[in-house]
């Protein structure tokens, strides 16, 4: 081959990976943010990246763009490994044009989705963009419904995460809403659909930009991110820990690890672990940590909805989805936010065969006017749907309180639990004592010489009768009654008889999950 | 111009009333106006309620998270609290709840006694 034509080439790709120049960069660095390019590198495991499209170019002449180098369109795709397995990606450049999306820019990441739901692996998105190339119009906004339509198809196939690691506003949103996971860059990304200044015409409102679509914000309060960190280069590091917990499609099982950790290990602590007075609360996370291959886990929507956990970990060295009521945040109440995390993030776990564990600790829906009116009922409904619609196995501890609506939420044997374990300390009812002594023995404590002795008789008669697991384990809803001390080896026992569980459901287009 | 016949606890108090926007004659409205005085007498009793839902949930303000009894107050005003420290327990969904400061500062109102009854939202202790 003639030489010119190699330096020809090398020459082409130098100004492609050169990206919006030196000026750009710096400005990217200065803002505490990594080029798509630095990003596309972190997240592959060393010299694994293969660049797809990199000498795709816009084909817009309007508004004086037909003089407008883009390289690599301003975004970066194609595939590489992580952990040794094949991951797809695509990193937006915030120093291309501001990192826009246009017609071509958009058919990029079509390509990335469309070969990574051909060959089953997860695609990450590095989001930074500006929003919609105005100068191409419609060609813009037909480039975000082809993504749109793209990551519904794949949803429930591949994993699909994205990180908002810059702005994205307006339409673009949707993409990520649509993906399993969201990961976010405290201070630097942003997500809304209208921004301050529109919402400040349009309603007076004054908000900055970071209280209205910041980081925090979308963790804590709105449930539209799932993870956050504070830089890039951690926020990263977290989506390559996710990656390890997860199968690259939904026909393969969760990579195996070494546990590192004894299946036979007795935890004592966990006899002493409920206190004493059942109403006493107490942090949720030290049940898990202790149950857990080595501690370690990864918490889903960590801020968003504390009244209930839901957690990645592994047991046996195999990942397990958690869900767990916490009685340390209104009292473990299932409330319409706590509904809407659980139900998303148990289909999550059955799409990608990862078994459910759920402990539980709930005294019942979160009561009040307002949940009332925000639709607990719609919400909750949620969570009945999405562990009745679950094949995985699905594992119930009950460690304390089981009561009426939200026992059975959390995942009762009538809901196709596999396998339902209790603690002696287990309180399975329709209602607490208090509620349940009123109603029953009304006319006896009306008529006692001393109703407020008999009250308090015929409350302890009750707990003692029914606040028990023994009611719940005579009628078999309970398998089995469990020293706390060996739970963890009843669990690597009980995930491992499951492995080979098969459960169909009629086939049908697909079911009516209330919204 | 219409008249109305009002009947204010037992007494009918005869009104008219000049629709101003559309009426050539403006001046004229002035009059019913002392004949209508006494309405207000019936409204008070309706709208004293307001100012008790009135406390307004400022920054530093801890809410009660749900309906439920005060079982404890662990802090009084002058205290200085740090984020996180218990402020007082709250009976509710059959759990002791900690309620807990969102922020380091000085407790300026304890607004709930041992024993009381609270709704969710009402205003529990205001931090400065």
């Amino acid at each position: 081959m003639p030489v010119n034509k190699l330096e020809d080439l090398r020459k082409r790709k130098e100004k492609i990976f050169a990206g919006g120049g030196e000026k750009r960069i710096k400005s990217q660095h200065d803002k505490g943010k990594l080029t798509a390019r630095e990003r596309i590198a972190l997240l592959f495991d060393e010299g694994t990246f293969v660049e797809l499209d990199a000498f795709v170019t816009h084909r817009t002449t309007n508004f004086g763009m037909g003089e407008v180098e883009a390289p690599a369109e301003g975004v970066i795709t194609g595939y590489g490994q992580v952990d040794g397995r094949v991951v797809f990606a695509y990193a937006q450049d915030f120093t291309v044009i501001g990192g826009s999306l246009g017609e071509m820019h958009a058919n990029k990441i079509v390509k990335v989705l469309d070969n990574a739901l051909k060959v089953g692996a997860p695609v990450v998105g590095l989001n930074d963009s500006g929003g919609a190339r105005i100068q191409e119009a419609v060609d813009a906004l037909s480039g975000y419904g082809k993504i749109f339509f793209r990551n519904t198809i794949a949803s429930g196939v591949i994993p699909q995460i994205t990180a908002i690691m810059g702005p994205c506003a307006g339409g673009a949103v949707y993409s990520p809403a649509i993906t399993d996971f969201v990961f976010m860059v405290d201070k630097t990304s942003q997500m809304f659909i209208t921004g301050p200044q529109v919402i400040e015409t349009v309603t007076g409102e004054k908000v900055t930009a970071e209280e209205l679509g910041g980081a925090m914000t979308h963790n804590r309060t709105s449930g539209v991110a799932h993870f956050m960190s504070p830089t890039d280069e951690e926020t990263i590091q977290e989506i390559r820990r996710l990656l390890d917990y997860l199968p690259s499609n939904n026909m393969e099982d969760p990579p195996q690890f070494d546990p590192g950790d004894d299946i036979n290990r007795l935890v004592e602590e966990l006899d002493n672990i409920i206190p004493d007075n059942s109403n006493k609360p107490y942090d949720m996370h030290d049940i898990i940590r202790h149950l857990v291959d080595q501690g370690e886990f990864m918490e889903y929507q960590q801020y968003f909805a504390p009244n209930i956990l839901t957690v990645f970990a592994r047991i046996n060295g195999s990942t397990v989805g958690i869900v767990a009521n916490q009685p340390k945040v209104l009292a473990g109440t299932l409330d319409v936010n706590a509904s809407d995390k659980a139900g998303r993030f148990i289909r999550t776990c059955d799409a990608f065969n990862i078994p459910l564990l759920n402990i539980v600790d709930v005294p019942g829906f979160l009561p009040g006017v307002t949940q009332e009116y925000d639709g607990i009922i719609r919400h909750g409904a949620k969570m009945l749907y999405a562990y009745s619609e679950a094949t995985v196995p699905k594992v119930t501890l009950i460690v304390r309180k089981a009561y009426g609506g939200a026992y059975l939420a959390m995942c009762s044997k009538d809901l196709g639990a596999d396998l339902v374990l209790a603690w002696p300390t287990a309180e399975i009812a329709v209602m607490g004592p208090q509620g349940a002594a009123n109603i029953i023995f009304r006319k006896e404590i009306t008529e006692a010489d001393d109703p407020v002795e008999m009250r308090k008789k015929k409350i302890d008669d009750y707990t003692a009768e029914f606040a028990t697991p023994y009611k719940a384990a005579e009628r078999g809803f309970v398998d089995d009654v469990i020293e706390p001390s060996t739970t963890r080896q009843r669990l690597v026992d009980a995930f491992n008889l499951l492995e080979s569980k098969r459960e169909e459901r009629p086939s049908k287009k697909h079911g009516n999950i209330p919204l | 111009m219409k008249k109305y016949n009002i009947t204010v606890n037992g007494n009918t108090y005869e009104v008219e009333v000049e629709e101003v926007g559309s009426a050539p004659s403006a001046p004229r409205a002035a009059a019913p106006a002392p004949q209508a005085a006494p309405a207000p007498q019936a409204a008070a009793p309706k709208a004293a309620p307001a100012p008790q839902a009135a406390a307004p949930a400022g920054s530093g303000s801890v809410t009660a998270p749900m309906p439920g009894t005060v079982l404890d107050v662990k802090v009084a005003v002058g205290d200085t609290v740090s984020n996180g420290d218990v402020l007082l327990i709250l009976e509710a969904m059959k759990m002791e709840n900690e309620i807990m400061a969102a922020q380091d500062g000085k407790v300026i109102s304890v607004n709930a006694a041992k024993g009381a009854s609270v709704n969710s939202g009402d205003v529990l202790v205001v931090i400065g």
